[in-house]
């Protein structure tokens, strides 16, 4: 930290309005199964510091993997310099939100460090897991995948904030697939990705699941397909963290609403003057911001800008109610203060505008995934992710999944295969009519939403109760 | 040579196994990213250098990148790889490190490029905020400088090394209710004529201005060659792996000795391309990418065969992937394939494509910054935003046209005329 506060000291002597510099050691080890072999095991060990400069109304940044002051003075001079480029073409003035001086530090609650557990005990268990799926009829493939990561951090700013953060992630995912009946398809299972020690992995079953996966991708191989038209969609979890994640969280991206993002990842029909009036959503939906959700893989205590988590709705009661809000953006929606969503995945990459963990909140009433499947005449109930596509403003959407049943009078009734269902975001919320409650909410998570550029990935936390929409149009995929 | 070429030499000196490969990698990237005519993004530069060390034991290997280059650092990226290895059980598809001789045959070559100055580089941006604002337009996009160096080296006795540089301009122009993208890609920009590409650019941009409404259906295409790129690499990722292929896991094992596209379509890869492919050898191992056809004369001719699965088939590795992707084009200029329709749409680049249906080579995707309206061979207008859902066997098959191709950085793609291109849907915008 002392050479990160000197640093600042040396830029602060040089006319930067502000700076801050992160130092940034990233740890990940990833291992890839195939059927019995183990694939592929990569580890990085990715280390530097990177120096962010305000020179008047132009943002600089540089990065460095050597750690002497030499090293760490030249980056400082290179993002100095580039910020006095970036000054030239400046448009408006910069006007940072206020942010109170931190000095905290935040770790994940871990019990089991994943690094010092030996290699062998994960790979068993996806081998294992491999094993048993290649046992089901039918199946040709069974994939496994573990990434094991660690993110330490040290941050210091000009206005005196000095952070550390350590957080560890954990994601495991095992997928069979079946070729039978002229078709080929895959399951996978996915428990859902946390900020978490290894003792998390332990925990999960990986051989129930091994087995179901195997079972359901040979059913799917014999599945009827779909027939095409506006039906009722019953959603799991897992498939809804990632409906959230593409047509609410982007499109809350106050950056991208404001444009910044045009040229790669779009922008955003949820503009600022729909802010507490748009209907996004029926009046149960309520979607809510939680970079302070424990084990949620987006909660890392202070951002990369220096700002605490925090909570907060982006949808109410059906109505847009918020976005993700950096230090800059802030005074464009009169916000006295950012809400902790900027981050950066490696030490050279620039922190930007990230989603927060965001969720569904689960219904009010009691209501059980039966209960709810029971309550519905005819319609598909979709587990799991699959296709997903969405236009660079976030409106027309267009969804697949992992597994579909049909429902008809209230059972389910069969697998159905090939289905796509195809809607404009703010309709497809609009058409919620029935959330489960509190006893089936279910996380999912992502380690790879793609952003920036150069391209940056980031992790997040999503989660729902099973929930219907009605009336939505469903295409046969093929 | 410098300090990190001699610490690797060092360590494969006393090699920890018979399996020792060190893969190094410096790019130094200058990223000036803008929007509203300002740049006021990512505007950064980065200097990184990486090892990638990969150790063998008993038939299975380890891998470790580290950036630490001090020889401590080297030598714990080693050690932890071997340390990965001697846990794993044996992987029935190693493959021990490429010889000396494997090695020889990569067909390297030496791009030339001089300086991008930081003046030159924001002076290109002064110039294109000032045309932007001069035509009523307002701007978001990139320029990117990254000359970087790959190097293999491992205790075979294999030495390879590749220096090479690609800079961009991505510029979108917007107007109030739409936008055009176009990109320069290039080594140096020495080639860069900015009145011409900014001029053409804000004719299309005006040219995108108010769209019009077109409901969706099967229409007659002609797709720009970012389009063409970015279906055809996501097709190409998902289906042309040998194994695949033979495991009948990919689109292709249900098409063996299928025609499956126009003889117009002749897609191939060249590892000295020169101006195309980021590098003539895997980084991994440093195997040498080879020359070959992919789909020529309607059909598949050869996919993609890593070195374990072409030792097993007894035929050449082409590489995981290969070197770069050339569709061939021809000497027909864009105007021309758009004077060759009646009645049809031009779709300048596609977005958010993802797999719809694996066997059938299905994908869904929009179209982005710039479609309009062809009329009697001329572009008559700008039209809303669709949904596609398309096979990709279907537009190999049903491609009528071709033309010039554009170099980019790991293909060179033509514009395509592709009949009864499968629009399901179509936007507010």
């Amino acid at each position: 930290m002392d050479k990160l506060r000197e640093i600042i000291k040396y830029l602060e002597g040089r006319q930067a309005r502000f700076a801050d510099a992160r130092e940034h050691l990233f740890r990940q080890r990833e291992i890839y199964t195939e059927d019995t072999r183990v694939e592929q095991i990569t580890e990085q060990d990715i280390s530097g510091v990177g120096i962010k400069v305000l020179y008047n109304n132009g943002w600089g940044y540089a990065s460095t993997s050597a750690m002497d002051m030499d090293s760490l003075r030249a980056a400082a001079d290179k993002a100095l310099s580039l910020a006095k480029y970036a000054d030239k073409s400046a448009v408006e003035p910069v006007v940072l939100a206020a942010e109170p001086r931190h000095t905290g530090r935040f770790a994940t609650n871990i019990k089991e460090n994943p690094f010092e557990v030996k290699i062998s005990d994960a790979v068993g268990a996806l081998l294992e897991a491999g094993e048993i799926s290649l046992k089901g009829k039918d199946i040709i493939k069974a994939n496994g995948y573990l990434v094991l990561r660690n993110m330490r951090k040290k941050y210091a700013n000009t206005e005196g904030s000095a952070i550390e953060t350590d957080i560890y992630t954990i994601l495991p995912e095992i997928q069979a697939t079946a070729r039978a009946n002229g078709e080929v398809k895959s399951r996978h299972y996915w428990a859902s990705p946390e900020t978490a020690g290894y003792e998390f992995f332990r925990g999960i079953d990986f051989k129930t699941n091994a087995a179901r996966i195997a079972e359901q991708a040979r059913e799917h191989c014999f599945a009827r397909a779909c027939e095409s038209g506006p039906t009722t969609l019953i959603l799991d979890p897992e498939h809804l963290s990632l409906t959230i994640h593409e047509s609410v969280g982007h499109p809350t991206e106050l950056d991208r609403v404001l444009g910044y993002e045009e040229s790669c990842a779009g922008r955003s029909f949820a503009t600022m003057d729909k802010l507490g009036k748009f209907k996004y959503g029926s009046e149960l939906v309520n979607l809510v911001a939680d970079n302070t959700l424990e084990g949620g893989l987006a909660s890392c205590g202070y951002d990369d800008e220096g700002v605490e988590c925090q909570k907060w709705h982006i949808v109410k009661d059906g109505i847009l109610n918020g976005y993700g809000v950096n230090r800059e953006l802030a005074h464009k929606m009169n916000m006295s203060r950012a809400n902790g969503t900027t981050r950066a995945t490696l030490y050279s990459d620039v922190p930007i505008t990230r989603m927060p963990n965001l969720y569904l909140a689960p219904g009010k009433k009691p209501l059980t995934k039966e209960q709810l499947i029971a309550d519905t005449e005819s319609g598909i109930y979709i587990e799991g992710m699959g296709s997903f596509s969405i236009d660079q403003m976030r409106l027309n959407m267009q969804f697949g999944g992992d597994a579909f049943w049909e429902i008809k009078n209230g059972k389910i009734t069969g697998m159905l295969k090939d289905v796509v269902y195809n809607a404009l975001s703010y309709e497809f919320w609009r058409s919620c009519d029935a959330i489960a409650d509190e006893s089936e909410f279910r996380r999912a998570g992502f380690i790879t939403c793609g952003k920036g550029d150069p391209m940056q990935a980031a992790q997040m936390t999503h989660g729902a109760s099973p929930a219907r929409f009605r009336n939505i149009t469903v295409r046969r995929a093929k | 040579m410098n300090k990190t070429n001699s610490i690797i030499e060092k360590v494969l000196k006393d090699p920890v196994t018979d399996h020792v490969v060190l893969a190094y990698s410096k790019s130094e990237t200058h990223h000036i990213r803008f929007s509203n005519n300002s740049v006021n993004r990512e505007n950064l530069h980065k200097l990184e250098e990486e090892v990638k060390a990969e150790v063998g034991v008993d038939g299975a290997t380890g891998a470790c990148r580290t950036n630490d280059l001090s020889e401590e650092g080297i030598k714990r990226a080693v050690a932890k790889a071997y340390e990965t290895a001697k846990l794993l059980p044996k992987d029935p598809e190693y493959m021990p490190p490429i010889t000396q001789q494997e090695a020889a045959a990569v067909k390297n070559f030496k791009p030339a490029f001089g300086e991008f100055s930081e003046e030159k580089k924001y002076g290109i941006l002064d110039e294109a905020f000032g045309e932007m604002k001069k035509a009523g337009l307002n701007s978001a996009g990139s320029l990117s400088a990254n000359p970087y160096t790959l190097e293999v080296y491992n205790n075979r006795g294999a030495r390879l090394s590749h220096t090479n540089c690609f800079s961009t301009l991505a510029l979108t122009a917007m107007t109030g209710n739409s936008s055009f993208k176009d990109s320069h890609i290039s080594k140096d920009f020495s080639d860069y004529d900015g009145a011409k590409f900014l001029s053409d650019l804000v004719s299309r941009a005006k040219l995108s201005e108010n769209p019009g409404p077109l409901e969706p259906g099967k229409y007659t295409v002609v797709l720009g060659p970012a389009a063409v790129e970015e279906l055809l690499l996501f097709f190409c990722w998902y289906n042309m792996d040998a194994k695949a292929i033979d495991e009948g896991r990919s689109a292709f094992s249900k098409r063996p000795g299928a025609t499956i596209a126009s003889d117009l379509v002749h897609i191939c890869s060249k590892p000295d391309h020169g101006r195309v492919g980021l590098h003539p050898f895997c980084i991994d191992d440093g195997m040498p990418y080879t020359e070959f056809d992919m789909i020529k004369g309607g059909k598949l001719v050869s996919p993609w065969y890593s070195r374990f699965y072409a030792a097993k088939k007894g035929v050449a590795a082409t590489g995981k992937q290969s070197a770069n992707i050339l569709f061939k084009g021809t000497d027909k200029p864009l105007e021309a394939l758009i004077a060759g329709v009646e009645n049809g749409v031009y779709v300048n680049s596609f977005w958010y494509i993802r797999l719809v249906d694996l066997m059938d080579g299905i994908f869904t995707g929009m179209t982005r910054d710039g479609v309009f309206r062809i009329k009697d061979g001329k572009l008559a207008g700008s039209v809303n935003n669709f949904r596609f859902n398309q096979s990709v066997f279907d537009l190999l098959l049903n491609t009528i046209d071709v033309g010039r191709a554009k170099d980019m950085f790991f293909t060179s793609m033509p514009p395509i005329t592709v009949r009864d291109f499968n629009f399901v849907s179509k936007t507010e915008f």
